[in-house]
């Protein structure tokens, strides 16, 4: 029995160290496996989200899809890891995507700084990495990020509803986030908290941020222990899509939707059914089709050389327009460079179920 | 000769050569650029930690017992050494004590099973819930990075050539544990537990002892491996390493070890790990989502028990059936070993 | 513990008791650290939350007294409550009744899958399940295409089944949801008890190859224990889409480990032959306290939680050894005396003929 694991083992390691040297011998020095592309030729594109199974990354891909057949190009390979896999997969998509040939990646990131050093690597590959709906938070790695709307004005946004909501006397609210790692939500919190030092704010009352970690069961338990905990407060602020209408399906479920609302960052044709009914007066978001169609046109032309990532570069982007380069305020310590797509939608009662109507088609 | 190939081919490690050698005829074939430096780097890289502490899970699954806690250990160890970097404390310093806490919880772990006679699945249950809150407290919803350049260096050049710290580390750790688990006393030991803790402590093995061995160096090889994952990452996050501990576990119960104990060998656990990172590098340059890959992985896993047996079953079946038929002369009853039945190792 | 109580039952009876006074003492310290602890609504909510995982639990069970166990539960859970679901969202008229029972039919499929082969196909059960707990989340996310079930899709009387309550007493409710759960406990305790088919498992779970050399149908046993638990988690699935009603690909991600930690707190041997379903329920509402209590601690920030939880566990788990393992020494040593004054006495009356009992 030993003897024979010990030859396998021996054959196995011969194998192995075979196949390095192997590969080691073919290969000195290395060529990058990526092609350059010029003007007008097709590029082989990833479109890397989170993770799959979402439908505003969706959105997105139709909209890259939709930039792609316009520009002539092959159709981006939608790819990405799995929900519980997902900073682990996306690092390690990005860091195969030059072997696999990738001319750029576009990644919605949620490993936060922890991607830099594939990106890094990519870059120095030749495969382009543009960021879109969530960035690299220092920059590393990235030539620009496609910015859904400005992070800073998403705080300002978020206190305005709440304000609205509760009116001059304001009231204490909770915030429900998604992971306490997810980058983005916390850029906008931070930017929310940032807001609130204004005076016009001033009854406003932040109690407590928890976690729903983008599940809805446990994003519902946490509203439901907000509500317990908290007997005085009047909103839940959710900005994430997936804790926004489980904190509204728990404040439903409780029946108390005439003392507690919701409010935060969702889809429309989520939350229809709560903002007609009250439970979820207002609340905000972009479109997700566009982000992914603007992405996918700034990295055609940052790949086919006719736009490079400098601050004050302009480019037309299809039907979008145009759009300009330049440096990201919102993250001022490092050398970030953005597109802001924007505006914000707001819904409410009165446009809610035209919007989505819109999403269902 | 060749019936003496065959035999030897369809042991458990034989399978899996064979199903190496699929994936690797496969990826060569199919997939650009499969056999340049970089490419075999990056595919050891990007599974290098979970590949680590396979090495050591394997030790903890023969003698019988589980670790639910290896990844959160993970997570604490990256976790330490950032927030001790991150308040001043030297690097080296810094990660020194994050393996010291490795060994600690591993022991603590270990005296928990072994001495106070709990099932490691609920010791360890607690502990991949509370090393991970451990971790949350340390670094809350920061993210931690700036560390220095010879620690990122390490976790991301080649120190020898292209192989990296963490590379030629698995590649010392593997060596190490095949002569442990096959040639020395302890190895025999953890055979000997596995097969049955009250036979060994009937005949004066001491299973106690053994046992808080290999709990703390579970914790100690996780704790090292979180530290050169934060260096392979260059930052840190509370959530660093979540959700391996069921692939570090497949890929040892891939590698034909039983989750009962006693069965197993570090060959098979070698060949699935070579085996799940080679398939891991095809399916993602080829372009295949992660959904896919967990589930051919999965597919895999099922199938290549399943197989063998229900070949086996046939196999059985005919020579029955050959047998009723010239009841004369039966044919002699050759059971195969089937995987239920834990013939390898 | 008197030595009366001691000559009448074996420990192993206690362990019910003692994890019910472990639970009773977290509630004491929870109720000194939460104001308002014991109110209605927060009760009602606790409650409530343990319907789900304790219908899966008892499916568990009966996998795990077999010396087998299944994680693929979860996804059994979340493909379920989706495909129910996008069902509901295309054709609302659908009774709600036909629903479940359509969870319940994915469930059993599904559960029969892992039965052919764990118990015909001889690959061991954690195996087994650990890939069709990835296979079943694959086929979720393939079958979705990225779309989430809403509750604004659902027909209207999804909304009323959370708070349907069979009976309450001063505002203290029993759910409906919670109500299923607990009769399944029952029918799953009966079971254990009284049919011989729960006999078996306990038969089977014991030792494998005594049961199926005295003749036991062990793998059927073991298929339909499969089946049962298959079918329970679609149960679970169809509570799931009346509890939370939107449903994600990541719907009950998680629910495989909180179940096993469940049944194992609870004291079923996870190498089988032992253990029972008010063990189970009594380790659901366990880990449910502990989870529950920990997110309404007001002084308690959010980052210190799962480090306590953690802990927590760990000292329910010895606590519960420990006293068991105290009150079997005393069993014990109750017994022996007890032997010895028999022997004693048999010495006097007999002159010595009796050797031990």
């Amino acid at each position: 029995m030993k003897r024979r694991n010990f030859v396998a083992g021996i054959v196995c390691a011969g194998l192995l160290a075979g196949n390095m040297g192997f590969a080691a011998l073919a290969q000195t020095p290395e060529a990058s496996p990526v092609a350059g592309v010029k003007t007008g030729e097709s590029v082989k594109a990833m479109l890397l989200p989170k993770f799959l199974g979402i439908s505003v990354f969706d959105q997105a891909n139709k909209g890259a899809q939709e930039a792609a057949k316009e520009l002539g190009s092959q159709p981006p390979d939608f790819v990405g890891p799995t929900a519980e896999n997902s900073v682990a997969g996306q690092i390690e998509f990005m860091t195969n995507a030059p072997t696999g040939g990738y001319q750029v990646v576009m990644l919605s990131n949620n490993a936060g700084e922890q991607i830099a050093p594939a990106a890094e690597a990519a870059q120095a590959a030749g495969t382009k990495v543009v960021t879109w709906d969530s960035p690299i938070p220092d920059a590393k790695g990235e030539s620009f990020f496609v910015a859904q709307v400005d992070f800073n004005e998403t705080g300002k946004v978020m206190a305005d509803m709440a304000l609205n909501i509760l009116g001059e006397q304001g009231g204490e609210f909770a915030i429900l986030s998604a992971s306490p790692d997810a980058a983005n939500q916390n850029a906008w919190i931070a930017a929310m908290q940032e807001a609130l030092k204004d005076p016009k704010y001033a009854n406003l009352k932040l109690l407590e941020i928890v976690y729903g970690d983008d599940e809805s069961e446990k994003s519902y338990t946490q509203a439901q222990a907000l509500i317990s905990k908290y007997p005085d407060m009047k909103l839940i602020m959710a900005p994430t899509s997936v804790g926004i209408v489980s904190a509204a399906k728990a404040v439903q479920d409780e029946g108390l939707c005439d003392d507690i609302k919701v409010s935060g960052l969702g889809a429309p044709d989520e939350m229809e059914a709560y903002t007609l009914n009250g439970c979820a007066p207002e609340f905000a978001l972009w479109s997700f089709v566009d982000l992914g169609y603007l992405t996918y046109y700034a990295s055609y032309l940052l790949v086919t050389g006719q736009i490079e990532a400098k601050d004050g570069q302009t480019f037309t982007a299809g039907r979008m327009g145009e759009y300009t380069i330049t440096k990201d305020p919102t993250r001022p310590d490092v050398d970030a460079l953005r597109i802001l797509m924007g505006p914000f939608s707001i819904y409410n009662k009165d446009n809610v179920k035209e919007a989505a109507a819109a999403l269902k088609s | 000769m060749a019936r003496e190939l065959l035999r030897r081919l369809r042991s458990w490690e034989g399978l899996l050569f064979v199903l190496l050698l699929v994936v690797l005829a496969y990826n060569i074939a199919r997939v650009p650029n499969f056999l340049t430096v970089t490419n075999q780097v990056n595919l050891f890289q990007l599974g290098i930690e979970k590949a680590i502490v396979v090495l050591v899970m394997t030790f903890v699954i023969i003698s019988g017992e589980i670790d639910l806690s290896v990844a959160s250990m993970m997570g604490l160890s990256a976790a330490t050494a950032a927030y001790l970097f991150q308040s001043g404390v030297p690097m080296v310093v810094a990660i020194l004590v994050a393996l010291a806490v490795g060994a600690g919880f591993g022991l603590i772990n270990g005296y928990f099973v072994a001495v106070v006679g709990l099932s490691s699945l609920a010791v360890t249950l607690a502990g991949y819930v509370g090393f991970r809150g451990l971790a949350r407290l340390l670094v809350q919803d920061n993210s931690v990075g700036g560390f220095p350049e010879w620690f990122t260096d390490l976790g991301q050049k080649g120190l020898v050539g292209p192989l990296t710290l963490s590379i030629l580390l698995f590649f010392i750790l593997a060596i190490i544990g095949t002569i442990v688990l096959h040639f020395s006393g302890l190895g025999r030991l953890t055979y000997v537990i596995g097969n049955s803790a009250a036979v060994a402590r009937y005949s004066g093995v001491s299973v106690v002892r053994t046992r808080l061995i290999i709990f703390t160096m579970s914790g100690f090889i996780s704790a090292l491996a979180g530290v050169l994952m934060a260096a392979r990452l260059g930052a840190v996050r509370a959530s660093t390493a979540e959700g391996f501990e069921l692939d570090i576990i497949t890929v040892v119960l891939l590698g034909g070890v039983s989750i009962f104990g006693g069965v197993g060998s570090m060959i098979g656990v070698l060949l699935s790990t070579y085996l799940v990172l080679n398939l891991r590098n095809g399916l993602v340059i080829a372009g295949v989502t992660g959904n896919t890959q967990t589930g051919i992985i999965g597919l895999l896993l099922i199938l290549s028990v399943l197989v063998p047996n229900l070949a086996n079953q046939a196999r059985e079946w005919w020579r029955r059936r050959q047998a009723d038929a010239n009841a004369r002369a039966p044919a002699e009853p050759v059971v195969e070993p089937t995987r239920s039945q834990a013939a390898s190792g | 513990m008197s030595d009366a109580i001691l000559r009448r039952i074996r420990p192993e009876q206690f362990r019910e008791v003692i994890l019910l006074i472990v639970t009773i003492g977290l509630l004491a310290f929870f109720a000194t650290q939460i104001p308002d602890y014991f109110n209605a609504r927060s009760v009602n909510r606790l409650t409530t939350g343990l319907a789900i995982p304790l219908v899966v639990a008892v499916g568990q069970v009966l996998v795990v007294l077999t010396r087998n166990i299944d994680l693929s539960v979860s996804s059994i859970v979340g493909l379920s409550a989706y495909m129910v679901g996008t069902m509901l969202t295309r054709d609302t008229g659908i009774p709600p009744i036909v629903a479940a029972l359509a969870a319940m039919a994915i469930g059993l499929v599904l559960g029969v899958i892992n039965g052919l082969i764990v118990a015909y196909g001889g690959v061991p059960a954690i195996i087994a399940t650990l890939g069709t707990l990835a296979l079943y989340r694959v086929a979720l996310v393939e079958f979705s295409g990225a779309r989430t079930v809403t509750t604004a899709d659902l027909p209207a009387w999804l909304n009323d089944v959370p708070s349907a309550t069979v009976a309450s007493f001063a505002n203290y409710d029993l759910r409906l949801t919670v109500a299923i759960a607990l009769v399944v406990a029952i029918l799953g305790q009966l079971t254990l008890r009284y049919l011989p088919f729960g006999r078996r498992l306990y038969a089977i779970g014991s030792n494998p190859d005594a049961a199926r050399m005295a003749g036991l149908p062990a793998k059927r046993d073991v298929f339909t224990a499969f089946v049962i638990c298959g079918t329970l988690s679609g149960l679970a699935g169809f509570m799931f889409l009346v509890r939370f009603g939107n449903i994600t690909v990541t719907a009950a991600q998680g629910l495989e480990l909180q179940v096993v930690a469940a049944v194992v707190v609870g004291g079923v041997n996870i190498f089988g032959g032992s253990g029972s379903m008010v063990g189970a329920l009594l380790g659901v509402l366990l880990i449910e306290v502990l989870q529950q209590s920990l997110l309404r601690w007001a002084g308690m920030s959010e980052f210190v939680k799962d480090a306590i939880l953690g802990l927590l566990i760990l000292v329910a788990v010895t606590a519960d050894t420990v006293i068991l393992g105290r009150l079997r020494e005393m069993w014990v040593r109750v017994r022996r005396r007890d032997q010895a004054r028999a022997h004693e006495a048999t010495m006097t009356d007999e002159g010595g003929l009796a050797h031990g009992a």
